[in-house]
């Protein structure tokens, strides 16, 4: 597991969708972590700190796997590119209903086409 | 695990799963690129509560939820989150005005 930095984070996972796009999966996981050990925030808390919680993102591609984490400063920018990626390469999803219209049509075709053919 | 088919009951219930215990629950999202196909998971662990999509509008409202779990889990889980989706709103604000003004 690499911890990096928000912008290089989203460099990996563009090549993480590049590289997926015939075949396989890429999963993206988010977690509200402290980034601590569970001691150190026993330890955190008993002393009355405040203990700090960020947003720690991670990305697989079942071979390789990266992470980040962003603060309640920085989220909002890294939410903007993330979002813009997720835009880019989600591009094999369905856009909706023209083709199901398009889809049906052509079922109808079919059917006259066996009872009828047209080109002959 | 059954998947839940309306969208807004599977935002609903993540944000009340994730306000319940923020510290164990995590958000997945999963996208295979040559099946079509886009799978959001919300689980603590005990509850696991999953969402399956091939249609690209739906991607458009993962944004949404995406936001608001940013939010929540970088600023907490008493994080205003009718913050994020109203966002719009105070984004329009300002045409809107113009368009007043202009009147």
């Amino acid at each position: 597991m690499v911890l990096l930095q928000p912008d290089p984070f989203l460099n990996e996972l563009t090549s993480m969708f590049e590289r997926s796009t015939e075949k396989g999966s890429v999963w993206v996981t988010l977690k509200r972590s402290s980034l601590k050990s569970k001691v150190k925030r026993n330890k955190m808390k008993t002393a009355g700190e405040a203990i700090e919680y960020r947003c720690l993102i991670r990305a697989t591609d079942g071979k390789k796997t990266i992470s980040t984490s962003v603060g309640a400063k920085d989220h909002q920018r890294f939410q903007a590119s993330y979002a813009t990626i997720l835009k880019a390469h989600m591009t094999a999803l369905k856009k909706r209903e023209r083709k199901d219209k398009k889809k049906g049509a052509e079922g109808d075709k079919k059917e006259g086409g066996v009872k009828k053919p047209k080109r002959v | 695990m059954v998947y839940i088919t309306s969208w807004d009951e599977f935002v609903e219930r993540s944000v009340q799963l994730f306000r319940a215990d923020p510290d164990s629950t995590r958000y997945v999202m999963k996208y295979r690129h040559c099946d079509g196909k886009l799978v959001l998971k919300v689980t603590d662990n005990r509850e696991c509560l999953k969402f399956k999509t091939d249609q690209a509008q739906d991607a458009k409202k993962m944004e949404k939820l995406n936001n608001i779990f940013f939010t929540l889990m970088a600023r907490g889980p008493e994080a205003d989150v009718a913050e994020v989706t109203g966002k719009e709103h105070i984004d329009a604000q300002p045409t809107k005005k113009g368009r007043g003004r202009k009147q």
